[in-house]
């Protein structure tokens, strides 16, 4: 149906893609898997008409193609739903949904009532209700993802390509997803299908493509491949050390006893937070379970400052800090990664040197004239320490896969020495061999005497990451489990059966 | 969260009103200024002198009066006349043509109702129909634009109030939509300082316009009456650079800096108004020039332009008169008690040169 | 192999078109130089020279400041107000001698800085509001302070429009600092750093810690302090106070000398070099049509083909 042979491209300084060979066939499901950087993005951007290939060719339906614009190519019927939702968030959902072919009446006006009748019934259809007269933004991410998704298949496609579309579903909506993906195959329509959740991919995909290096490793029936065997040749690893060491990095032990370095207490936000307290001691990872929406990003951002509290109060190492004040939180030791590292966390026009030194420059400052040489040597020292792989300081972090960028979120924070590091969904969006290097480095400062707190949907690595774990639902803490009992049986029982916090109304998007 | 957002908005707010106005109190109360002391002088010299009709003198041209015009005599004296100025008064010669309205009012006893349109036309649209509702019984209007006064003059000839137009003229029938206009030919004042620049250089070299704002019926006819002039009577006069100066006068001086680099045998300058005349001798000052060697003419007659010319830098200034209040009261006057006026009433524009600039300086705004 | 060839072939266009980005503004200005030399009479003079930098001096010192509020995404339209503002004041305040006027003028942009840095940072109104706001309030205040054009007969500030140190005049000394001062500003200040930062993404900015608030004031302080100079410059070359006419539109020529300069409008980026090339292209073009005496509206033309090329060039920037 539609296939690339021998396609080349090259960036300033990288060789992104080498006689690349994909094809994706008619009624298939076709997993497109490899680690940060192993060219995925760009793959599937020459698939979609975004870059011309230095060398090589595009098939399309038999024919060689050469797509000029996306619009081109989404015309010939390849659609696309990217990782990060691309519709314009101010339109209603309606207007999203039916963009560039609204229904038209007879003076060449929008017909809104026909408008609404399709967009509602096209997401219906998909099993999902929402009031299609709201603009898209009021929306959940999921809920959002869902509405791209529908676009997607709406139009006549006939290839639809999907960048880590769960990413940001809940459980349920995963399996409507997956529901919308099996009747696509029915209908004969061809899907890639990239992500970096395993499970998912031996669930719904028939045949796999690994990338590494820019390089196809391997391509074939997915059920004649072994998990071990998956992650091996992504990393380009043997499979006896991948097994040494588990598929995540955690190891899930640190000393309880000591006095806690981070309490807040009963912190709450109208319509966010209810009365939240967490405490974190030195060397703890504190995992944040819950849905999305249960306010565990709010609760994060509500600690670091950066969401003001109407009560409630944020320790640090026995130190009240001022809330509501991002530079107080983070005069006091508090450090956040942001679950939304795009766009509230690199600077992606600066280069990465800049952005490492971003937080600690007035330390690095005399007089307020910067100190090129120690910055460079900061710099220097956590680009090796952190195996930051980029052309050098000076590319602009932009350019940089997202294992990379959030590696570069970490060094600006560390160059601060932290005494609290709150991180926020760390690995999503990252390939495996990166989600394991980033995990290791949570780990190693817990170890250091850090105070860890973890968010993540991925319960794997939550539970593994964290000593304990704190489950919010609708804005308040709804269980503690400790010990033995961090498990995700535990979890998402505590999760299922806590009764619902009766005052925080209604709970927001993480 | 809200109430706090408003609140601390509000406090700003107010913060920020309390700041500028304490800023403005504390700068104009502590305020000293270069010369304070010449300004009393200033304004008792301010000699006047009133405007004389130059054209209609012989009783030619059309004329009105109230019986064609519509309405019932009044006496001036216990009339109210509503004075509608176009731009702030910032420039001399809308400060000279508002003063001396009000100053014949005064001297007349007659209760005037003033406004000023700060240069934005629905303002003077709006300002007219409030003088009118304020019970003026008589208009004295300063037009911005000469287009779009139907609304006005509609409401006027519902109630026969007669207006006269001055400075500029408004396209509607006279006589009909309104009395008279009483104000300069700007053709003419052209052909003069032609005359004046003539005279100046003899009638030989190279000369250059700074013209005034592209699109303005001044310009245009300013610079018309000057080109035919100096076409019909002095031929070996070339006019060689003509560039817009904006009527302002750093403009002036900017535009006339590169004149006398790329054509530094020049020999006149003709501004059309004083402000960029005294721009051109800014700048021939910082090119080092000695006063006499490039000719300037200018026109307006304001009280700096004829101190350039006592101080030797300009040839001549042809005034554009801005004090309307004699002859615009007079023109209502006996239109009110029946007799008949001109409807074009051109006034007549004096000029300083180097032979009156010393002793008539008193007279110049 | 024709794919080959017409990838290296796009290849090369795109690296042409991104020098031309970088470097055509000092490309346009060589090409205006050499014109010039060539077919306009009395060009390569010095004394043509010293016209052209002591007119450029007040436009490219307000650029500086409005490249600084457009690196931070925003933009300062008060700038031709407080140019007016900053006369007023000297021409009111020169009883005292030159020195305290010029102080007083300095004190007038920053108290505009700071309101339009507060309503910016505070208020959170958008920077294209604030400062439209305070545009209409400067010249309003201008004009109830000093209604009227008035003669400065101060011998101090003659000299300072009109002398000179061998021969470089003080406008042009003055410019050429603060030209400097401002691009080291930019480059080595731990303020730079965060002006940038901020400009290129604010919440990133607001959750790296930055002093977010702090830094918009000092942006529009800055601006409205080399705005006030720019005014004390004019006023001293016109030996005037004319704030009915001072700086009008001078905003517009302000942010094209930015633009033109390749500052891209989305902020995060400021090319101070490229902001000096600006103004002196601008300058160059305008005087190249008035001393070939050809009618002003070919200027006004002249200059919106050169902001379309420049707004097309930061659009191909924007996109990479």
């Amino acid at each position: 149906m539609l296939s690339v042979t021998g396609v080349s491209k090259t960036f300033p300084g990288v060789r992104a893609l080498s006689s690349v060979d994909f094809t994706a066939r008619t009624g298939e499901v076709h997993a497109l898997i490899g680690e940060n950087g192993a060219g995925k993005s760009t793959l599937i951007k020459v698939l979609t008409g975004v870059y011309r290939p230095d060398e090589g060719q595009v098939t399309y339906d038999g024919s060689p193609v050469r797509f000029a614009t996306p619009l081109e190519a989404q015309h010939a019927g390849i659609s696309t739903i990217y990782q990060e939702v691309n519709l314009v968030p101010l339109m209603t959902v309606a207007r999203n949904l039916l963009l560039g072919r609204e229904p038209r009446n007879r003076l060449g006006l929008i017909d809104f009532r026909r408008m609404h009748r399709t967009a509602d019934e096209a997401l219906r259809g998909l099993g999902i209700r929402v009031d299609v007269r709201r603009p898209l933004r009021e929306l959940g991410v999921g809920a959002q993802q869902m509405v791209a998704l529908a676009r997607a298949v709406s139009v006549d496609a006939r290839v639809v390509v999907m960048d880590e579309p769960t990413s940001s579903l809940e459980p349920r909506e995963v399996r409507t997803l997956f529901e919308v993906i099996r009747t696509l195959r029915e209908r004969g329509i061809a899907v890639i299908y990239v992500s970096h959740r395993l499970d998912e991919l031996y669930e719904i995909c028939d045949t796999v493509t690994v990338l590494r290096d820019g390089k196809v490793v391997h391509t074939g029936r997915i059920a004649d491949l072994d998990r071990l065997r998956l992650v091996s040749l992504m990393l380009g690893r043997e499979i006896g050390v991948v097994r040494d060491e588990g598929l995540t990095k955690f190891t899930g032990s640190h000393d309880t006893a000591v006095e806690p370095v981070l309490q807040a207490e009963e912190l709450t936000v109208r319509h966010l937070l209810d009365g939240v307290s967490v405490a974190v001691r030195p060397g703890e990872v504190v995992g944040l379970g819950g849905l999305l929406g249960s306010g565990r990003t709010e609760t994060a951002k509500a600690i670091a400052g950066a969401l003001r509290t109407d009560s409630g109060r944020v320790v640090v190492a026995g130190t009240t800090v001022r809330t509501g004040s991002t530079p107080a939180a983070i005069r006091a030791g508090i450090s956040l990664l942001p679950e939304d590292r795009k766009a509230e966390g690199v600077l992606p026009g600066l280069s990465v040197r800049e952005n490492i030194a971003l937080a600690a420059l007035p330390g690095l400052s005399r007089f307020g004239l910067v100190d090129e040489a120690r910055i460079d040597r900061i710099v220097d020292t956590f680009m090796t320490r952190l195996r930051i792989k980029a052309a050098g300081p000076h590319q602009k972090v932009g350019e940089l896969s997202g294992g990379n960028q959030q590696k570069v979120l970490l060094a600006r924070w560390l160059a601060m020495h932290p005494k609290v590091l709150l991180l926020d969904e760390p690995t999503r969006g990252i390939d495996v061999g990166a989600k394991a290097e980033v995990q290791k480095l949570i780990d190693e400062l817990a170890d250091d005497g850090l105070g860890v707190l973890l968010i993540s949907s991925d319960t794997e690595e939550l539970i593994e990451g964290s000593d304990r774990v704190v489950v919010l639902k609708d804005g308040a803490v709804v269980a503690e489990l400790t010990g033995d009992a961090v498990t995700e049986d535990r979890l998402m029982r505590a999760i299922a059966t806590a009764p619902s916090a009766s005052t925080a109304a209604g709970g927001p998007d993480d | 969260m809200k109430p706090t957002v408003i609140l601390r908005r509000t406090s700003v707010r107010t913060l920020l009103a309390t700041g500028l106005v304490t800023s403005l109190t504390l700068v104009s109360g502590c305020a000293k200024s270069e010369d304070d002391s010449d300004k009393a002088k200033n304004s008792t010299s301010q000699g006047d002198s009133g405007q004389v009709v130059a054209s209609p003198s012989a009783g030619s041209g059309p004329t009105c009066t109230i019986d064609a015009y519509g309405g019932k005599k009044i006496d001036l004296k216990s009339a109210t006349v509503g004075f509608s100025q176009s731009e702030k008064e910032a420039n001399p010669f809308r400060i000279a043509e508002t003063a001396s309205i009000k100053a014949e009012a005064q001297k007349r006893g007659v209760k005037l109702l003033t406004s000023n349109a700060q240069s934005q036309f629905s303002k003077q649209i709006s300002d007219v129909q409030d003088l009118i509702a304020k019970g003026a019984d008589l208009l004295v209007i300063a037009p911005l634009n000469s287009d779009g006064w139907e609304p006005v003059l509609r409401s006027a000839s519902a109630k026969h109030i007669p207006i006269v137009t001055i400075d500029r003229k408004i396209n509607a029938t006279a006589c009909k939509d309104y009395v008279s206009f009483i104000g300069s030919d700007f053709v003419e004042q052209g052909k003069r300082a032609a005359d004046r620049m003539i005279e100046a250089t003899g009638g030989k070299g190279e000369i250059a316009i700074l013209l005034g704002a592209a699109g303005n019926n001044v310009t245009t006819e300013r610079t018309k009456g000057f080109e035919d002039r100096v076409k019909e009577k002095a031929p070996g006069l070339k006019i060689v650079f003509k560039q817009t100066g904006e009527f302002a006068r750093e403009k002036g001086q900017s535009v006339t800096e590169n004149l006398i680099q790329s054509k530094p045998g020049i020999t006149g300058i003709y501004a059309e108004n004083d402000e960029m005349g005294l721009g051109a001798v800014n700048a021939l000052k910082g090119a080092g020039k000695k006063p006499g060697t490039v000719k300037i003419v200018t026109i307006d007659g304001t009280r700096n332009a004829v101190q350039g010319i006592v101080d030797g830098w300009i040839n001549g200034v042809i005034e554009s008169n801005p004090r309307f209040g004699p002859l615009a009261f007079q023109t209502l006057d006996s239109f009110t008690q029946g007799d008949k006026v001109a409807q074009d009433i051109v006034i007549k524009d004096s000029a300083y040169t180097t032979d009156n600039a010393k002793s008539d300086i008193g007279k110049a705004y | 192999m024709t794919d080959l060839t017409l990838g290296r072939a796009t290849a090369d266009r795109d690296r042409l078109l991104r020098l031309l980005q970088e470097y055509g503004v000092y490309l346009g200005v060589v090409v205006l130089l050499l014109l010039n030399t060539v077919f306009t009479p009395h060009f390569l003079s010095a004394e043509n020279f010293r016209t052209q930098a002591v007119q450029v001096a007040p436009v490219l010192i307000v650029a500086l400041g409005m490249a600084l509020a457009i690196g931070s995404e925003g933009v300062d339209l008060s700038v031709g107000s407080v140019m007016a503002l900053s006369t007023s004041l000297l021409s009111l305040y020169l009883g005292y001698g030159a020195w305290i006027a010029v102080l007083a003028a300095v004190a007038g942009g920053i108290v505009v800085g700071v309101a339009n840095g507060a309503l910016i940072a505070f208020v959170g109104v958008q920077p294209i509001v604030a400062t439209l706001a305070l545009m209409v309030a400067g010249r309003g205040l201008a004009l109830v302070l000093l209604p009227q054009l008035k003669d400065v007969r101060n011998p101090g500030m003659a000299e300072l429009g009109s002398g000179d140190v061998l021969g470089v005049p003080y406008l042009v000394l003055i410019a050429v600092a603060l030209a400097l001062l401002v691009g080291f500003v930019v480059r080595r200040t731990t303020f730079g750093r965060q002006l940038l930062a901020l400009g290129d993404s604010r919440p990133a900015a607001r959750l790296a810690g930055l002093p977010v608030r702090r830094v918009l004031i000092v942006v529009y302080v800055c601006s409205g302090v080399l705005a006030a100079i720019a005014g004390v410059l004019a006023t001293a070359r016109l030996t005037a106070s004319d704030p009915t006419s001072l700086g009008t539109l001078m905003e517009l020529s302000a942010i094209t000398a930015v633009v033109v300069g390749g500052t891209p409008l989305s902020g995060g980026r400021v090319r101070i070099g490229g902001t000096v090339a600006g103004a002196v292209l601008i300058q160059l073009l305008t005087t190249t049509l008035i001393k070939h005496d050809l009618p002003p509206s070919w200027t006004q033309i002249a200059q919106a083909v050169v902001i379309v090329l420049a707004v097309y060039a930061a659009r191909e920037r924007g996109k990479r």
